[in-house]
C-alpha cells in the first residue's frame, strides 16, 4: 500500500530567501511561542473528540457525545442524525462539525436549513460552537466565506445553483432531510450534485411514507450501500413477509445512521398533558353537515370528505371550497336548487362551535397559546374571532419568507398570546417559550402531529406541555379521532416508532390511505367497518413490535 | 489546555509583543493593545482609516481577559480553550514565529550553524491525527538531534551576535539541509507501521467496489445521455472517496531557524 507523503514545498524556499536577505527573523520566545503554539493545537490521537474540551461552556448530553463519537469514529463523517423531534439534532451536527474543524479536516462548509431556521443555525453555531458561520445574503457570499448557512431552495435557484455547484465544499449539513426522500426531486438531484467530502443529514423522520426514503437518503450518503434502488427493493421491497430480513436491513442502516429515542435519553422531560376536547355541533351546524351527503357531493367522496373536514374547521372553509368548485363546473350544479340553499345557510350559520370552545380554552389561562390548524381560511376567521374576544395574535404560515417568520415569532414572543398557524408553519420554527399547544383540526399523517408538538416539547422546555386536540362529535373528526388516533394510543405515545410501524404494514402513506378508504367506501359504515380493520392492523404491529424493548429501533 | 496555562500564555503573548499590562491579577488580564493587536483582535478598520486620514496617532484598546472560572461574572471576555481569541492569537503567533536566525550568548566561543526545522506530521486517514517533531541538523557535521526545542530552552539565544564570538560558515546549505530532514522524515515515516492507513485503505476499496457496482448497474440501462451523466457522477462520488478515506501524510513546517551554538552546548545536546 503506498501512502501519500505531501511536504510543504515553499517553506524552506522562503527561510533561504530570508537568509539571503538578513531577515526579518523575529526573536528567540516569538519562535518558541509559535512552536509551543502549535503543539497546543495538535490532535494528539485518532479517537476521542476534541471538540468538547474546546466549549467549556456547554453541557452536552451523554446521547450527543456518543452520537458525535460514532459519527467520527465508525461512519467517518457520512451519517444521518434521525434523532426523535428535540433531543438535539443541532447540537450534534455542530460538536461533528466542529470535530471536524478543530482536527483540520473541514474549512469549507455548506449548512442548507428551512429559510426559517437559517438565522438560528448562524447564531447557534457563532454562540455555541464559536464556528464563524454567515448567512447567505449576497451572492459573493458562496465563493468568498468559509462557513456559509442558505436555505436549499435559495441555493438550488439561479444565479445561486451554478456557483454552489462549483464549490469543493468539505462538510455539508442538511437539516430536515426528509425532504430529500424523493430521487426524482430538483432537491434531492441538486443536493446529490454537490461536491462534498464528509455530509450529515438530518431529519426525525428518515422514513417518512415508504422504505424507499430511507434508501433515497443513504444513497445521498453512500451512492450503492444499499445495493442499486432495484435490488433493494427486491431484497426489502413490497413483501410484508420480508419482516425477517429486516434485522439485516437494520444492520445494514446502522452502520449510517444514528437514531436516538426519547426513552434511550435518559434524560428527564416535561411532562405531556394530553387532552381530547369533544365539542358538538349545534343544530345548524350538524344540519348543514348532513346535507354534504347531498347526492350531488356524495357521488364523488373525496370531495364529500374533503368538504366535511373543511365544515369541522370553519364556515370560511367549508365556503370558499363549494363555491368555487360551482364556479369550476357549473354544468354540473347549476340547474340545482342545492348548490344555492347550501351556501345560504353556510352564510347564516353562526359561529364555529370549535372555535368557541378554543376562545374558552384560552380565556382560561393567561399563557400563550400555538394553534394549528389546516386551512388558510380558517386561520383568518381564527384571528378574527380571537380579536372579537380581545386575544391578539399573529400568523404563521410556511410561505412566508425567512425575515416574516422572524418577525412573527419574534411578535408571538413578546407582544401576542397565540400565533395561529397552518400546517406548513409546523416545521422549521422553536417556540420553546410556549406550553400550550390547540391541535385545531388534525392532520390524517400522524407524523405531522409529532413534528407540530416537537416546536414546544424539546429540550429547553422547562414546564409541563399541555396540548389539546379539539374534535367534533358526529364527524369525520370522531373516525379519525377515535378509531386511529386514541386506539393506538397516538396522544399519548411518543410517535417515534410510528414510522415504522407504517413500514412494517407496508402503507406507503397513511393519509393516502384514509382517502382511498373513504373514496372507495359506498356508506360511511362501510368505511368506518375499513378504518377499524387499518387499526386493528396498526395496533398488533404496534403491540408486537415495540413493546421489546424498543427493538423495532435501528440503533 | 489548563485555565493557568492559558493565562501565562497570553501574559507572555502580550508582554512579547510590548503591549502594556495594566492589570494581572489572579486570572484577570488586562491589557493595553499596540495598533498591530488592535487590528487584528477588534477587527475595526474603518476607525484607523479614519484616524489616519486626520493625521492621528489612534488609541488602541485596552482589553480585560478572564481566565479564572470563579471570576466568569467580572467585567472582560471569559477565555478558555475553545474562544475564537485565543485562537486569533494563536493564529498571529505561528504567523509571526516562523523564522529566526539566533545566536547562543556565550562568551568568547566559535559557533556552529544548526538548521531547526520543527515540523508537524498530520496523519490522514478515516480520522486524523498529528505529530510534531523538532529536529536540528548540524549543518557542519551533518549531525542530527531530535526534541530540540525541548533541549535548548534553558540556553540564551539572540538575534545579535555576542561580543568575542564568531560563527562558523555551514558546510550544507540552507536547502539541502532541510533535504536531509525531509529524508528523515521519509525515512522515519517508512519505518513505521501504519495500521491506520491500512484500515483505510482496505474501507477505500470496499467502498470504492460498492460504489463502482452501484453505478454500473445503471450505465447498462442508460442511453448515451445518461451514461455520461452518471459517468460524471460516478466520477464525482470517486473523487469524495478518496478524499474522505485514501490514507495520506502531510508534513507542515511549523517554523525554522539557523542556530548558533557553541560546541559545549552541542556536547549537552547529543548527551
Amino acid at each position: 500500500m503506498n501512502i501519500d507523503y505531501n511536504f510543504d514545498q515553499p517553506f524552506i524556499k522562503e527561510f533561504d530567501h530570508r537568509i539571503e536577505n538578513h531577515g526579518p527573523f523575529c526573536s528567540y520566545d516569538m519562535f518558541e511561542m509559535a512552536y509551543e503554539s502549535a503543539k497546543r493545537l495538535a490532535v494528539p490521537d485518532f479517537k476521542g473528540l476534541q471538540s468538547p474540551q474546546h466549549l467549556p461552556h456547554m453541557d452536552f448530553l451523554n446521547h450527543q457525545l456518543d452520537c458525535a463519537k460514532q459519527v467520527v469514529e465508525n461512519m467517518n463523517g457520512r451519517a444521518i442524525l434521525a434523532d426523535e423531534v428535540g433531543l438535539g439534532k443541532t447540537i450534534e451536527a455542530g460538536l461533528i462539525l466542529k470535530e471536524y474543524m478543530i482536527r483540520g479536516l473541514a474549512k469549507k462548509i455548506l449548512i442548507l436549513v428551512p429559510a426559517s431556521l437559517v438565522n438560528q443555525w448562524v447564531k447557534e453555531l457563532n454562540e455555541k460552537f464559536y464556528i464563524p458561520a454567515v448567512s447567505q445574503k449576497k451572492t459573493y457570499v458562496w465563493e468568498q466565506c468559509d462557513v456559509v448557512v442558505s436555505s436549499l431552495d435559495t441555493a438550488k435557484r439561479p444565479p445561486h445553483r451554478d456557483i454552489v455547484l462549483d464549490q469543493q465544499y468539505d462538510f455539508i449539513i442538511i437539516d430536515e432531510a426528509h425532504k430529500l426522500k424523493n430521487h426524482k426531486t430538483k432537491n434531492y438531484q441538486f443536493v446529490n450534485s454537490l461536491k462534498k467530502t464528509y455530509c450529515l443529514l438530518l431529519t426525525a423522520t428518515p422514513v417518512q411514507n415508504q422504505l424507499s426514503d430511507i434508501f433515497n437518503l443513504v444513497t445521498i450518503l453512500k451512492p450503492g450501500y444499499l445495493g442499486s434502488y432495484d435490488e433493494f427493493t427486491k431484497t426489502f421491497g413490497n413483501k410484508r413477509t420480508a419482516l425477517k430480513q429486516d434485522d439485516k436491513l437494520k444492520e445494514l442502516i446502522q452502520n449510517v445512521m444514528v437514531r436516538n429515542r426519547r426513552e434511550d435519553t435518559g434524560v428527564e422531560w416535561t411532562k405531556r398533558n394530553v387532552e381530547t376536547v369533544w365539542i358538538d355541533f349545534n343544530d345548524e351546524e350538524q344540519k348543514v353537515y348532513n346535507e354534504l351527503d347531498h347526492d350531488l357531493v356524495s357521488s364523488d367522496p373525496f370531495t364529500s370528505i374533503t368538504l366535511k373536514r373543511e365544515l369541522c374547521s370553519s364556515r370560511e372553509a367549508c365556503y370558499l371550497s363549494l363555491k368555487k368548485m360551482f364556479e369550476e363546473h357549473q354544468e354540473k350544479y347549476d340547474g340545482h336548487s342545492w348548490s344555492k340553499e347550501i351556501i345560504e345557510k353556510i352564510e347564516q350559520l353562526p359561529h364555529h362551535s370549535k372555535a368557541k370552545q378554543m376562545v374558552e380554552i384560552i380565556q382560561q389561562s393567561s399563557e400563550k397559546f400555538i394553534v394549528f390548524t389546516e386551512y388558510r381560511s380558517t386561520q383568518y376567521y381564527l384571528q378574527w374571532f380571537l380579536q372579537q374576544h380581545g386575544i391578539s395574535s399573529v400568523p404563521f404560515r410556511g410561505g412566508f419568507k425567512r425575515s416574516k417568520k422572524e418577525w412573527m415569532t419574534q411578535l408571538f414572543e413578546n407582544h401576542a398570546q397565540v400565533l395561529v398557524a397552518t400546517e406548513a408553519g409546523g416545521e422549521g420554527i422553536n417556540l420553546q417559550f410556549c406550553r400550550n399547544m390547540i391541535h385545531y383540526d388534525l392532520p390524517w399523517n400522524p407524523m405531522r402531529l409529532e413534528q407540530r408538538i416537537g416546536r414546544v416539547h424539546r429540550f429547553g422546555q422547562k414546564d409541563d406541555v399541555n396540548i389539546y386536540y379539539l374534535a367534533i362529535k358526529n364527524t369525520i373528526d370522531e373516525h379519525l379521532v377515535s378509531l386511529l388516533y386514541e386506539k393506538i394510543n397516538l396522544f399519548e405515545r411518543v410517535i417515534g416508532d410510528l414510522d415504522i410501524i407504517l413500514q412494517q404494514l407496508n402503507i406507503p402513506n397513511l393519509e393516502d390511505e384514509i382517502k382511498d378508504i373513504y373514496a372507495e367506501s359506498e356508506t360511511p359504515g362501510e368505511a368506518r367497518i375499513k378504518l377499524e380493520n387499518l387499526t386493528a392492523a396498526f395496533q398488533d404491529t404496534a403491540e408486537g413490535e415495540v413493546t421489546e424493548d424498543g427493538a423495532t429501533d435501528y440503533s | 489546555m489548563e485555565q493557568q496555562t492559558i493565562h501565562s500564555y497570553l501574559q507572555k503573548f502580550f508582554e512579547l509583543n510590548e503591549c502594556e499590562l495594566k492589570g494581572n491579577d489572579s486570572g484577570v488580564l488586562t491589557v493595553k493593545l499596540n495598533e498591530e493587536l488592535d487590528r487584528l483582535l477588534l477587527n475595526r478598520p474603518f476607525y484607523w482609516e479614519y484616524i489616519k486620514k486626520i493625521g492621528q496617532e489612534g488609541e488602541p484598546a485596552t482589553l480585560t481577559f478572564i481566565t479564572n472560572p470563579d471570576k466568569r461574572e467580572e467585567k472582560g471576555e471569559w477565555i478558555h480553550f475553545g474562544s475564537p481569541r485565543l485562537h486569533q492569537i494563536f493564529q498571529y503567533q505561528l504567523k509571526h514565529g516562523k523564522f529566526t536566525m539566533l545566536y547562543e550568548q556565550a562568551s568568547q566561543a566559535a559557533l556552529n550553524p544548526w538548521l531547526v526545522a520543527n515540523i508537524k506530521i498530520s496523519y490522514i486517514g478515516q480520522q486524523k491525527k498529528d505529530e510534531i517533531l523538532s529536529i536540528g541538523l548540524h549543518l557542519i557535521s551533518g549531525v542530527m538531534v531530535f526534541d530540540l526545542m525541548e533541549k535548548i530552552k534553558s540556553i540564551h539565544f539572540h538575534t545579535i551576535i555576542p561580543d568575542y564570538c564568531f560563527t562558523i560558515s555551514p558546510i550544507i546549505k540552507i536547502q539541502s539541509g532541510y533535504r536531509r530532514i525531509e529524508g528523515y522524515i521519509r525515512q522515519y515515516l517508512d519505518s513505521m507501521e501504519h495500521q491506520w492507513a491500512e484500515h483505510s485503505y482496505n474501507k477505500f476499496q470496499q467502498e470504492k467496489e460498492i460504489l463502482t457496482h452501484f453505478y454500473e448497474s445503471y450505465l447498462q440501462a442508460a442511453d448515451e445521455e445518461e451514461q455520461e451523466q452518471l459517468t460524471e457522477r460516478y466520477d464525482n462520488e470517486l473523487d469524495h472517496l478518496k478524499k474522505r478515506l485514501l490514507p495520506k501524510i502531510h508534513i507542515e513546517p511549523i517554523n525554522g531557524g539557523l542556530f548558533y551554538m557553541s560546541e559545549e552546548t552541542e556536547k549537552a545536546l547529543r548527551a
